[in-house]
């Protein structure tokens, strides 16, 4: 009943490859743009700010990275967290070096720097595959958090090894540092995400996607097809660094406020990867509903016993966070093995028949 | 309608009475971690923090008549989890106790805008003492600066000269800290200074850094460990055969339980520290009293006769007295953040206070200005003599001489990082 698609008919080719060729779906997603863009900033305290809006999206933004790479183009990857810092540390010295430049313009030419990393380090992707190639970029991870620490230049010579965002401005409003509002820092967020939201949209249908999916499908098919191997798998590399390095900066300039090099070590890459996983691979939908499961339910749970007046010690509650987070992971593994995603695919579908099933 | 009015009448009563419940406590939280890698050292610490002020609101009804909510918040170690604790208590919060160095750093630039004063007690960043930049910052009674300025008085400028001194420490903002000090002492005294760093993940597994402690013989190894690495970097030391009075560890890296592994071949290890176990002292008996024998205790005989409990205590105190300092000044019971503040600015922990409070011998007379927000205490050197931790050196006192500059200077390029800072001039 609310997704009837009868009467909206195709005329042309282009109406039939638009966006959304069902109308719904367009509603569907103007209704939640405005909850982002308007609902949520006016209702948000400062606590689900810093705990779970802005959070969510820069996990959702890294993960539609590492996305890009292992889920369109089918090149495991283990090293997003390294990524990430590439675009931390990038932008924390171009904005110490040039303190007059944008910050936006900062964090948005961090990627660069990642991405020249990220394809360097996808080198090693020409010649192997699969799970040969994880261990390939698990070498990145090592090597540049190595890197973070050891050299020194990297955190201007800092006694504590560690970076600190200083207060950057921009038109008289703090955008980033301690003096920033949260309201701010979360629509950077937000228009920076959903920005690159659309461009991989846009990426992943058009003919660079399609390579990416060829080789990510048979890569020997492919390459008999005439694609080019080594551009396809090289510029999966390269957009899907970028983005990572993107997230990596906003994770740091925009959230954090600091960062000690080993923020940026495994656990963080396999947690970005859990999102991907989970919200299914080979789709952009999914990355945000990962980043949800992943990042915003350890916090609900964690409030829920205090709200409802529970007496629990805390620790307590973190030993249960933990159980219960692994539980339905597990779960959602085995319901549904192609991710969130895959789920909604599912329940639109049956939207669209309802009430008649075949 | 009578029932409806009826609603609401209990309904107002019930905000009156629930308002009437808030008001009656001060929020005190603390960001404990009992899980995680670091759990094991956390929990005495924890434990007596907690006993501390369960003993004074079940003894005296809390603090200047108000009870004290001492609830904790699980962080695991982890900053993230550190952040969103902080989000979560800083709305009726008087003070954030971040608990670990990453949360401390991320908290610290927040306090000017927050006005939350922070205490880390023994931890953070050392140019807090400067309280003129550090204004909301607090790491009574000593630093980590302190720490390695009695180290090495302890063993002797004579014993330094032409010396090699290994400095095993956490490849961490922690274990980095005291590394500007060292420095300094290294080319005012002589020796030569040998960093090796620890990765966290090869806290566990410490073979390459002893291999080149046994290759490069140094005469001392001063270790800056916390959580596994203490245990880990003792048994390598007992099993390389490196002489155990020529290494001590600071204050995290004296906990009881990682020298009972290595039990008597631990003997002659030290520490230094600004607390010690009495455990004939009358504050033990009234936690025994009020907190042990009332069963309201998560902690055990044996962990409580440790230097850790006894330091949860002292950290505990601080904050007690801070909340009575600030009570007796602002004339109400119910202080704010910054009322709180003045209280842990204007401290004045004497041997006479000390006595009273029945903490002799636990910790050190110190006192604290608007512009010293560590105090400086001074510590003792512990020894492990097989079984535990002992007293064997007088009161240390750090060289505030050479500690001050270096304080004043990290500290006005923390300001200068960091514009617009405001920076008080404490008159």
């Amino acid at each position: 009943m609310l997704y009837r698609t009868a009467g909206q008919f195709k005329t042309s080719y282009k109406a039939d490859q638009a966006l959304f060729p069902v109308k719904q779906d367009a509603i569907l997603l103007g209704v939640i743009l405005v909850f982002a863009w308007v609902v949520f900033p006016l209702a948000a305290s400062e606590f689900t700010f810093q705990t779970l809006l802005i959070p969510i999206l820069i996990y959702a933004l890294a993960a539609m990275g590492l996305n890009i790479l292992t889920g369109y183009a089918g090149q495991l990857s283990l090293g997003t967290a390294a990524f990430m810092g590439v675009g931390a540390y990038a932008c924390y010295k171009m904005v110490t070096l040039m303190p007059w430049m944008n910050p936006i313009v900062a964090i948005l030419l961090s990627g660069v720097f990642s991405a020249g990393v990220g394809v360097a380090f996808g080198i090693p992707s020409l010649r192997i595959k699969g799970f040969y190639l994880a261990i390939a970029t698990l070498a990145a991870q090592f090597f540049l958090v190595w890197l973070f620490e050891k050299w020194a230049w990297l955190y201007n010579y800092n006694a504590s090894g560690a970076i600190q965002v200083p207060n950057l401005e921009m038109f008289g409003v703090y955008v980033a540092g301690p003096q920033a509002d949260s309201l701010v820092q979360y629509y950077v967020v937000l228009a920076i995400v959903s920005v690159m939201t659309m461009l991989c949209i846009n990426l992943t249908r058009g003919t660079l996607g399609r390579t990416w999916k060829a080789t990510r499908d048979v890569d020997i098919a492919a390459e008999l097809i005439g694609i080019n191997l080594m551009k396809s798998k090289l510029t999966a590399f390269m957009v899907s660094s970028y983005i990572v390095g993107v997230a990596g900066a906003l994770f740091v300039f925009m959230w954090r406020g600091a960062a000690e090099p080993n923020l940026f070590d495994i656990p963080l890459s396999f947690r970005i990867l859990f999102i991907a996983i989970i919200g299914g691979l080979g789709s952009i939908l999914g990355n945000y509903l990962g980043a949800i499961l992943i990042v915003g339910l350890p916090v609900v749970l964690g409030t829920l016993p205090a709200a409802l007046g529970v007496p629990i010690a805390s620790s307590m509650v973190e030993h249960i966070n933990v159980m219960m987070v692994g539980a339905l992971i597990i779960f959602f593994l085995i319901i549904e093995p192609h991710g969130l995603a895959q789920l909604w695919r599912l329940i639109r579908e049956k939207l669209i028949i309802w009430p008649f099933p075949h | 309608m009578r029932h409806f009015t009826r609603l609401a009448a209990l309904a107002a009563f019930g905000a009156v009475l629930g308002t009437g419940t808030v008001a009656q406590e001060l929020y005190a939280p603390n960001l404990a971690y009992r899980t995680g890698p670091f759990a094991a050292t956390g929990i005495p610490l924890m434990n007596g923090q907690r006993d501390y002020m369960t003993m004074l609101n079940a003894r005296d009804g809390g603090i200047g008549g108000v009870a004290i909510n001492f609830e904790e918040c699980e962080t695991g170690y982890s900053t993230e989890k550190g952040v969103e604790c902080y989000e979560k208590t800083k709305g009726q919060a008087i003070v954030t106790q971040p608990w670990s160095t990453g949360i401390t750093l991320q908290v610290l630039p927040k306090s000017n805008v927050d006005q939350i004063p922070i205490l880390a007690p023994g931890y953070g960043f050392s140019p807090m003492a400067d309280g003129k930049v550090f204004q909301w910052a607090f790491n009574t009674p000593a630093s980590y600066w302190d720490a390695a300025s009695m180290m090495l008085e302890y063993i002797g400028e004579e014993n330094l000269k032409g010396k090699k001194v290994a400095f095993l420490h956490l490849d961490h903002p922690f274990g980095k800290e005291p590394l500007p000090l060292m420095e300094k002492k290294a080319a005012d005294i002589g020796f030569e200074l040998l960093p090796i760093p620890v990765g966290l993940k090869e806290m566990q597994n410490q073979s390459a850094q002893w291999l080149q402690i046994r290759r490069e013989r140094p005469d001392y190894v001063i270790m800056w460990g916390w959580g596994a690495m203490n245990a880990g970097a003792i048994t390598e030391a007992v099993k390389t055969r490196f002489p155990m009075d020529k290494m001590i560890g600071v204050w995290w890296a004296g906990h009881d339980a990682d020298l009972k592994i290595v039990g008597e071949d631990g003997k002659g290890y030290k520490s230094i520290s600004f607390s010690y176990p009495v455990l004939d002292a009358p504050l033990m008996a009234d936690i025994q009293k009020y907190v042990v024998d009332e069963g309201k205790t998560l902690s055990n005989e044996e962990e409580m006769q440790g230097v850790f409990y006894s330091r949860g205590l002292v950290i505990s105190m601080i904050l007690a007295e801070g909340i009575k300092v600030a009570q007796e000044h602002a004339g109400t019971a119910e202080i704010s953040p910054s009322d709180l503040r003045w209280g842990l600015e204007n401290l004045n922990i004497t041997e006479a206070r000390l006595a009273e409070l029945g903490m002799t011998g636990m910790v050190p007379p110190f006192q604290t200005t608007c512009a010293n927000h560590t105090g400086h205490s001074g510590g003792w050197m512990l020894e492990w003599d097989g079984e535990k931790f002992q007293k064997v050196s007088d009161l240390l006192q750090a060289e505030a001489e050479v500690i001050a500059p270096l304080e004043a200077q990290m500290a006005a390029e923390y300001a200068a990082a960091n514009e617009p800072w405001p920076v008080s001039a404490c008159n």
